[in-house]
């Protein structure tokens, strides 16, 4: 990745294109679970949503594999797409705005209560 | 049996261990083999996510071979680590499991 690129996103661009060109050709329950992953992984993002890129092509790369073999969707992720989403982002050590919000609030209370406790 | 679930999350990493411990193997046949064990609630995304852990723990080796259809499937075979790795899941499962069951027969 050069300069241009990060600063730009244009690799991340190409990237994006590349996997709906692979989840075009997906069978179409498989494609629904796709938009699907990508809605729950979205809110692990970092700024750029480049730590998402590898996660992301692992999941297709999944969908890919086990649509080949036959499986249907449901075997393959069950119901809870949203639980899937959370391990494989957590699997991958990304964190979220969540997470840092999080920590943020915790440390202000955290600073608060000791001023307080003097 | 149905609602296994949160039971056999903090195992399931172990089943998986001991079944790549046997012989190489890939996630379908994985998951395969826990429905033939009766665990048939357990999905290949779940195994999935196992699998990634304990590629990024380095506790197994991956292999990508062409298959005969699809893209390449990715075999895991256990290295030196994952074997250790088994072996104290295996203790912790004797303790647990005793201790559980002396509870059970109302010992102490």
């Amino acid at each position: 990745m050069n300069f241009w690129e990060t600063m730009t996103g244009s690799d991340l661009t190409r990237e994006w294109k590349a996997f709906e060109a692979r989840a075009e050709a997906l069978p179409a329950d498989y494609r629904a679970a796709w938009e699907e992953i990508k809605g729950h992984l979205f809110p692990y993002a970092d700024f750029t949503g480049r730590n998402l890129m590898p996660i992301l092509d692992g999941a297709l790369g999944l969908l890919e594999e086990t649509a080949a073999d036959g499986q249907s969707i449901h075997e393959v992720l069950g119901d809870d797409i949203e639980g899937f989403c959370a391990a494989l982002a957590g699997g991958e050590g990304a964190r979220s705005y969540r997470d840092r919000w999080r920590e943020q609030l915790n440390r202000n209370v955290a600073r608060k209560l000791g001023r307080l406790g003097g | 049996m149905d609602d296994l679930t949160e039971m056999l999350k903090g195992t399931l990493e172990g089943c998986v261990l001991e079944i790549i411990g046997s012989e190489e193997t890939y996630g379908y046949a994985i998951t395969r083999r826990l429905h033939e064990l009766g665990f048939a609630d357990v999905v290949e995304g779940t195994v999935y996510t196992i699998l990634l852990r304990l590629e990024k723990n380095g506790l197994v080796q991956v292999t990508k071979r062409p298959s005969g259809l699809g893209p390449p499937r990715k075999f895991y075979a256990l290295n030196d680590a994952g074997r250790e790795e088994l072996a104290t899941f295996w203790a912790k499962w004797e303790y647990i499991t005793s201790r559980i069951d002396k509870l059970k027969e109302g010992g102490r």
